[in-house]
């Protein structure tokens, strides 16, 4: 027999042939617009909440407004923005590869363990104090948090059932009881040190107020190397998230390979959690933004997908920022509150997506986390 | 001829039942040699253990000389690629991605940064009938067109040993055949040894250069196509009252009752 091709229907034989060359300026135009969206949710976040205008703002970037503004902006606003930025970066990246690994499309950190072991490292360090106080200090307990969180997951769903049969539901059961239990956790240190409490919503909620340049300092390593590291393993995340059997078949590492990619979420998580604390759906919204900005074959692609997704989750948690400090000065300056957490924005839209995405995941087969 | 994997009195219990008990089984170069038996007797089983996707519980597996459980996955799936029954969705995965993947053993995952494409991906794509759907996405296709993909796949790893589960599934029986006669073809020109799992006892003795039949989870006959499927063979693996006759050197299987 000669191998011939079969007939394609007309829906499927269009693309054919100029499919790759057409990808190519299309992908470019689908992550301009990712980077349009995240400038724009800068630059509201730049603006939201003062009484300094577009034109100020950008007099006071260049240093050439009055000094009360120029400190506004360059202190306050920009460090801000940039931290929201970076966390909004690391956890799309944590997003993006806890759902190829989990192969389920619903996986974040916040219901891994790896988020909720973050928060209690870093509430763990800040009731300490001293050295570990610092957010430098924050950041690597908030590390050894999610690498704990992590860990447990992976002894009690991967290790328990023997080597090389970690399965991603299990690992997805798991990691919600493990959450459960960290978080619980978190609380009871809170309850034991309640006036530490009102400082404590930051890690719990998740915050940018009071972030500044210190906190840039230490995020955007992190944010830099998860984003290069997501890249880099793109091509193992697209051979995970087929199924085991495949992923051994064409000669990958199952176990040590997902080990790793688990270690890296944990890094992108641990990072944000440390600067901002746990901004709900952050990890689970980003990924799921970028698929439907790139198309279903671009975000096929983990190398496409990862920095994708880490534009979204910079333009996220910048937007949702300035969502939060819209609604706070639209308080009476008398009663105006310290400022809304731009966790509870994320909460709320973040919901609102999950319950999109299980609609429409009930109304179709066809799936992929890629 | 050469053993190139040899199973060597595995045993597999699932739950405390005896898939596979005791099973040798020494695959050699270049032959095709085909797995049959009823549902549940051990054949996928056998299959996942020769290739390295299950441990079995007592017993090993040899890739030529070495023994298959201390060897790097990347080598196994150098010198054995697998063709699974059938694959999970893979939301929009085009044809060309998924069937690079299979050039992942060669090219390690830094080598696989810049797509993992090749010449060899394109000469499975050629050698399949799939170049033409290279950029469409696994989804959209019809079984039979997935089917020949997953081969695709499998030749992209370039590996000697080629096994196979269930090949035919999902396909009428025009695409059965060309399936079939597409790995043959393969076979003879590049000298693969394939193991296959089928449920046709007439297609199975087709290809085959061997059958091996499996009885609740251990070879009940082994031998050349012409000296194993019989009416005996019929009635003691399957269950079924049949006859089993000759024509123009193939043999056909008719099917009388379930015994």
């Amino acid at each position: 027999m000669s191998a011939r091709p079969a007939a394609l229907p007309a829906a499927v034989a269009a693309p054919v042939g100029s499919g790759r060359s057409r990808r190519g300026p299309g992908t470019a135009a689908r992550y301009a617009l990712l980077v349009a969206g995240a400038l724009a949710a800068a630059t509201a976040g730049l603006l939201a909440g003062t009484s300094v205008g577009p034109g100020t703002a950008l007099a006071a970037l260049a240093g050439a407004a009055d000094p009360l503004s120029v400190d506004l902006v360059r202190g306050l606003r920009v460090p801000r923005v940039l931290v929201g930025a970076a966390a909004g970066v690391c956890l799309g990246v944590a997003g993006t590869v806890l759902q190829a690994v989990l192969r389920n499309p619903l996986a974040s950190p916040e219901v891994t363990g790896v988020g909720s072991g973050a928060v209690l490292g870093a509430v763990l360090g800040t009731l300490l104090g001293g050295p570990v106080g610092t957010p430098s200090g924050v950041l690597a307990v908030a590390l050894l948090g999610g690498t704990l969180g992590g860990g447990v997951l992976w002894l009690l769903a991967g290790r328990a059932a023997g080597p090389g049969t970690a399965d991603p539901l299990r690992l997805a059961v798991v990691g919600v009881l493990v959450s459960a239990v960290l978080s619980g956790t978190t609380l009871l240190l809170l309850t034991a040190r309640p006036q530490l409490a009102g400082a404590m919503v930051r890690w719990l909620v998740g915050s940018l107020n009071g972030r500044g340049w210190e906190h840039w300092a230490a995020l955007w390593p992190v944010a830099a190397a998860v984003v290069v590291l997501g890249v880099l393993i793109g091509p193992v995340l697209a051979v995970l998230a087929v199924d085991d059997d495949h992923a051994r078949g064409v000669g990958l590492a199952v176990s040590g390979w997902r080990s790793a990619a688990v270690l890296l979420a944990v890094l992108a998580t641990g990072g944000a959690v440390a600067s901002v604390g746990l901004l709900a759906f952050v990890g689970l919204l980003a990924p799921h933004l970028a698929r439907s900005v790139l198309g279903p074959r671009a975000a096929a692609d983990p190398r496409l997908l990862v920095p994708a997704a880490a534009l979204a989750g910079a333009a996220t948690v910048t937007a949702a920022d300035a969502v939060a400090q819209a609604v706070t000065a639209l308080a009476p300056v008398g009663d105006r509150p310290l400022g809304v957490p731009a966790g509870a924005v994320t909460a709320v839209a973040g919901a609102v997506v999950l319950i999109g995405l299980v609609r429409r995941r009930s109304r179709t087969t066809v799936g992929g986390v890629l | 001829m050469t053993t190139v994997l040899a199973a060597e009195g595995v045993t597999v219990r699932f739950d405390g039942r005896t898939v596979l008990d005791g099973v040798d089984l020494a695959v050699r170069e270049g032959e095709w040699l085909s797995l049959v038996g009823r549902n549940g007797c051990g054949k996928t089983t056998l299959l996942r253990v020769l290739a390295g996707l299950h441990r079995p519980d007592a017993g090993a597996v040899h890739l030529a000389d070495r023994p298959l459980a201390g060897t790097a996955r990347r080598e196994v799936a150098k010198r054995v690629a697998v063709l699974p029954q059938s694959l999970p969705p893979l939301g929009g995965v085009t044809v060309r991605a998924l069937v690079a993947q299979g050039r992942y053993a060669v090219r390690g995952p830094l080598g696989m940064l810049g797509g993992g494409s090749d010449a060899v991906v394109d000469a499975a794509l050629a050698a399949t009938g799939t170049r033409a759907w290279a950029d469409v996405p696994v989804e959209l296709l019809s079984g039979g067109e997935r089917q020949r993909v997953r081969l695709a796949l499998a030749l992209a790893q370039d590996a000697p040993v080629l096994l196979l589960d269930e090949p035919t599934t999902y396909l009428d029986v025009r695409h059965q055949l060309e399936v079939l006669d597409l790995v043959r073809e393969l076979q003879a020109e590049r000298g693969l040894t394939v193991v296959a799992v089928l449920h046709d006892l007439a297609q199975a003795a087709r290809c085959a250069d061997r059958v091996v039949a499996l009885r609740e989870g251990r070879v009940h006959a082994d031998g050349a196509p012409g000296d194993v499927v019989d009416a005996a063979l019929l009635t003691e693996v399957f269950g079924v009252r049949g006859v089993v006759s000759s024509h123009e050197g193939r043999l056909t299987c008719s099917y009388l009752d379930a015994g």
